[in-house]
């Protein structure tokens, strides 16, 4: 069981759900009361940033500690404004942990980190049912999984069968442990990072699982100035302990709320679906009425965090490799091709209507 | 009652200066056709009103407004002796019109004065139907339109979008217009119709030739017909003898024509010789039977005669304009001459003086032979120091005696009615001829026309070797009038100070401005289409029309359904079209779009199919520096109208516009 607490608010286990949602909120609320004009902001819903401005602010906030990724960066938050969640792949250290760190502080939510190894096992995720000898009863203990933000470290190191387990969290929001279904907190987001997979001793995701994963983002090697800068600068575990929450998970729901407002014309869903045929033609499978729906919400979000009440067909392309790369990247007819290129290659084929 | 009055606004002064503005195009068709007072009492309200309006008087009392119709209507029935009639019923519109602008307040009677309004364009067109009044009530009409539209808008006071919105409705309406023009059924009066008959002296000669006659109307610059020559043979102008009325009975220096003429028996006629002119003429209403052509017409149109003496003769009055073809040779020999016939040709009053029996008797004694006799007479006028004049003067009783060896001063009725008079005296048959002489060439219509100044008067004498010939005594005496046309001689005539008539002379220095004339002959030939093709469109013309579409022979019912149900259809498509036209959202924006990609295509920014309208927009902004104002908003409305939700609909425009002007610009 290698799952620790990065708060230093533990959440206590064994709670029943509504105190644990109510002790969630509070939390949160007590993260944040070191930003005056943020809890002021907080409380009054008059007075509230502008949305788009806000964004910014969460955005170039994780830039600064993810130095010259700003494009991966800009797409993580669309992913997390889309309630998706988040598949970082790359080579170990490039920053993926960190990035994904700095995205839950960030946020102010309660914050848990898995790292996921080959003997994980699924309750040790889910939480387990233990007897209480005081009440003679099997009380349900909450696994790391009943948390806000839950970084999952080195996904594809677990066995299918945890990884699968995951599935149900991250579509239904819910976990079922000994008949009984439990809650999860909202906002609830995943954020999971894997190694390429050629990496030794990993477990591929199955195509199901991944299909779950709203986006995958790759972060790369810096370039030459932006490492420079990370070698000069001060330790990036350092910058994360210091990092400020920018969102109350409040103001996080209601932007979440807001993404699914955002105008999608009749030309735009022309475009879209499109783009889901021509994947369909010349992909074996193609992608997915699901991946049709991510990619709609994603490009939301994206045209949100651009200020726009409209989602255009420009914001479709720029989430468009992220959300269709990872659910393409099997069956691909022609060899040597990647799910990226094919994606790629279908935002440029397929004309805008 | 109260509260109907509380609930009316106060309307805003700018609807009310177009609506002012509207009446006045309105009052040019009843200045010349209604009594002088009554447009000047419409015009006399309409500043009343001016000066009322910002201090807040208006006509309040009952009494004072039945005070002025019982005024009005007892002013009407003095002028006219009745209130019934066209006249005397566009009179009282006008006035009580008049009383109304007085009384006007609310945006009610704003309402009620645009419907008056409306009717006054109406009634303009009974009084008359020439193309400036049409024009002048067409303003009239289009000023109507941009006051309600401004009425509506309320307080904005931009002052282009109401008109432009007024032209807009007014281009919409043009195919109707032409479907009803051309398909709706005409009663048998054309569209000119007039319900009095008005015209007097000045309207053409008579049927009576007397000193003067010919003379009053040689000041008269209104349109006696027109002419076209659809072969293009064209005589010269010397030749152009217009016959109108042959005239037999003379009496001295008066001569008559018959009353009604019988027509000319086929037969009395020898082959026409010469070369063939076919004309086609239209001729203006002058309410006689008189029809013109050039000498001598051998056929007849129909609804007319060729009378005796080779002229046209109508039967029936002619009212309306009429437009008919007719050819002429330029010599038709007939060189028999019943007894019978020739007698009422020499025939001479017997008040004739001895002195002039004599002077003929003497030509007749010198030289046996006809023609001699003629030259003979040429050569007295000629010598005799006789000279031509517009303003011969009045003669007295014995005025052919006066004219012959006195005053010697005379205009071509006297050397007409002297000259046949003469040769009756010395045996050779001889008659009068009443029509027009020359004309005007219109270079841009192609068209003579002839006017009531080039009205002249010819004589004819019988040959027995080759029958009639024309003489003109006043080809002898004015050269200048027969070889260079009426108005080079009134010109020279008003330069030497002989001709006083100012407004005439100023009009011909106009005239002398090559842009002027331009725009004279012009207008000319706009009006005289007005008149053949829209004026002259009556129920026969409209059923040959049908009849050239195979039409012809169904009721009236029928095209009056038929009509009705396609303007309908063609309204209901309109709608249906301008419905989906301004749904955005729909192709018209992309394809406006694809223009848009087109022309900066052509400017060196081309896009990629699979290019989004903002990324594009960047680019080619880049690559087109100069044009990147527009390319931006082009990619903005483009952006709003196709993905934006609810686009405003009023944007589509817009959008069409900045397309469209991009290319131009650029």
């Amino acid at each position: 069981m290698i799952w620790f607490y990065q708060n230093p608010l533990i959440f206590p286990w064994g709670m029943d759900e509504k105190a644990a949602q109510d002790l969630l909120h509070e939390r949160s609320f007590i993260g944040r009361s070191m930003h005056s004009t943020l809890l002021a902001n907080e409380r009054d819903p008059e007075i509230r940033f502008d949305t788009k401005k806000q964004i910014a602010a969460f955005t170039s906030q994780i830039c600064e500690v993810i130095v010259g990724k700003a494009e991966a960066v800009k797409l993580a938050v669309a992913c997390l404004l889309a309630r998706g969640h988040l598949l970082i792949e790359d080579i170990p250290g490039v920053g993926k942990t960190t990035l994904s760190q700095a995205l839950a502080r960030s946020l102010g939510l309660v914050f848990q980190r898995i790292q996921f190894t080959s003997d994980l096992l699924p309750a040790d995720i889910l939480g387990n049912s233990i007897f209480d000898r005081n009440e003679q009863r099997f009380v349900f203990h909450q696994g790391p999984l009943f948390s806000q933000v839950v970084l999952i470290d080195e996904v594809n190191r677990a066995t299918a069968k945890t990884q699968s387990a995951l599935l149900e969290a991250m579509e239904e929001h819910q976990i079922s442990a000994d008949g009984v279904t439990y809650e999860l907190p909202q906002p609830f987001f995943v954020i999971a990072t894997q190694n390429p997979q050629y990496q030794v001793g990993t477990f591929p995701l199955p195509e199901s699982q991944l299909d779950r994963f709203l986006m995958r983002i790759e972060l790369g090697v810096p370039d030459r100035a932006s490492e420079r800068a990370m070698l000069l600068g001060m330790d990036r575990r350092e910058m994360l302990k210091e990092l400020n929450p920018v969102f109350g998970a409040g103001t996080l729901l209601e932007i979440q709320a807001k993404v699914r407002t955002i105008h999608t014309s009749s030309a735009l869903l022309d475009y879209l679906q499109d783009l889901l045929e021509a994947s369909r033609q010349r992909h074996r499978t193609g992608l997915s009425p699901r991946a049709g729906l991510a990619l709609l919400h994603a490009s939301q979000a994206w045209a949100m965090m651009n200020g726009r009440d409209m989602v255009l067909p420009e914001d479709i392309q720029a989430v468009g490799t992220a959300v269709m790369a990872h659910r393409l990247g099997h069956d691909i007819e022609q060899s040597g091709e990647s799910g990226r290129t094919f994606a790629d290659t279908l935002l440029k084929s397929v004309p805008v209507p | 009652m109260k509260t109907l009055r509380k609930k009316d606004t106060r309307v805003p002064r700018r609807p009310l200066l177009w609506l002012a503005a509207a009446l006045l195009f309105t009052l040019p068709p009843m200045f010349g056709t209604l009594p002088s007072w009554v447009p000047l009492l419409f015009l006399i309200a309409l500043a009343a009103k001016f000066w009322m309006e910002p201090k807040g008087y208006r006509l309040r009392s009952l009494i004072w407004k039945l005070v002025f119709v019982a005024l009005i209507l007892s002013l009407l029935f003095f002028s006219y002796g009745s209130l019934r009639g066209m006249e005397p019923g566009v009179s009282l519109i006008v006035l009580l019109t008049s009383v109304k602008i007085l009384e006007a307040h609310t945006a009610r009677e704003f309402h009620i004065m645009i419907m008056v309004a409306w009717i006054l364009c109406l009634c303009g067109f009974f009084l008359s139907q020439n193309l400036a009044i049409a024009l002048c009530l067409l303003i009239a009409f289009a000023l109507l339109l941009v006051a309600l539209i401004q009425f509506h808008r309320g307080l904005s006071s931009a002052f282009w979008p109401p008109i432009r919105i007024a032209a807009k409705l007014l281009a919409q309406a043009v195919p109707l217009i032409i479907l009803l023009f051309l398909f709706f059924p005409r009663i048998n009066t054309g569209l000119r119709f007039q319900i009095a008959p008005q015209r007097g002296a000045s309207a053409g000669f008579s049927d009576r030739l007397s000193p003067g006659s010919v003379a009053v109307l040689a000041n008269s610059s209104a349109a006696a017909f027109r002419a076209e020559f659809p072969d293009g043979k064209i005589p010269p102008l010397s030749a152009m003898y217009w016959r109108g009325v042959v005239m037999w009975h003379g009496e001295g220096l008066e001569w008559k024509a018959p009353a009604g003429p019988a027509a000319l028996p086929r037969t009395s006629q020898g082959p026409p010789r010469g070369e063939a002119i076919r004309q086609w003429i239209t001729i203006e209403p002058h309410d006689a039977h008189w029809m013109f052509a050039l000498d001598w017409p051998v056929n007849s149109p129909s609804g007319a005669v060729l009378a005796p003496g080779n002229y046209l003769w109508s039967n029936q009055p002619i009212h309306k304009p009429r437009r008919y073809e007719v050819t002429s040779y330029p010599e038709i020999p007939n060189n028999r001459l019943h007894s019978r016939e020739r007698e009422p040709l020499l025939q001479v009053p017997a008040s004739i003086s001895p002195a002039a029996r004599a002077l003929a008797q003497s030509w007749a004694t010198e030289k046996p032979n006809p023609r001699a006799i003629v030259n003979k007479a040429l050569e007295f006028f000629r010598t005799q120091g006789f000279h031509y004049s517009f303003s011969p003067g009045q003669y007295g009783k014995n005025d052919l005696d006066e004219f012959l060896f006195h005053r010697r001063l005379g205009f071509c009725e006297h050397y007409a009615a002297s000259f046949a008079t003469l040769m009756r005296l010395a045996g050779i048959p001889a008659r009068v001829v009443t029509g027009y002489l020359g004309g005007e060439y219109n270079e841009i219509g192609h068209f003579f026309l002839v006017r009531q100044a080039d009205a002249h008067a010819w004589c004819e004498v019988w040959f027995p070797d080759s029958g009639w010939e024309r003489v003109d005594p006043t080809a002898v005496v004015a050269p200048d009038r027969v070889n260079l046309g009426v108005n080079f001689f009134l010109e020279r005539r008003a330069a030497t100070g002989q001709l006083d008539n100012t407004q005439s002379a100023f009009a011909r220095q106009l005239a002398r401005w090559p842009i002027f004339g331009r725009a004279r002959l012009g207008w000319q030939t706009l009006s005289y289409a007005w008149d053949t093709r829209v004026l002259s469109f009556d129920g026969d013309e409209q059923a040959s029309f049908f009849a050239s579409l195979g039409m012809a022979g169904h009721r009236p019912i029928f095209f009056i359904v038929g009509t009705l149900s396609f303007a309908t259809a063609l309204l209901t498509l309109y709608a249906g079209w301008t419905h989906l036209r301004t749904r955005p959202g729909g192709n018209r924006v992309k394809i406006m779009y694809e223009t848009f990609c087109r022309k900066a295509a052509r400017l060196g920014a081309s896009r990629n199919p699979s290019e989004g309208p903002l990324d594009f927009s960047v680019r080619a902004t880049r690559l087109l520096p100069n044009e990147s104002e527009r390319i931006r908003r082009i990619a903005n409305t483009y952006i709003a109208l196709r993905y934006a939700p609810a686009p405003d609909p009023m944007m589509l425009e817009q959008f069409a516009k900045e397309v469209n002007a991009f290319v131009r610009a650029s």
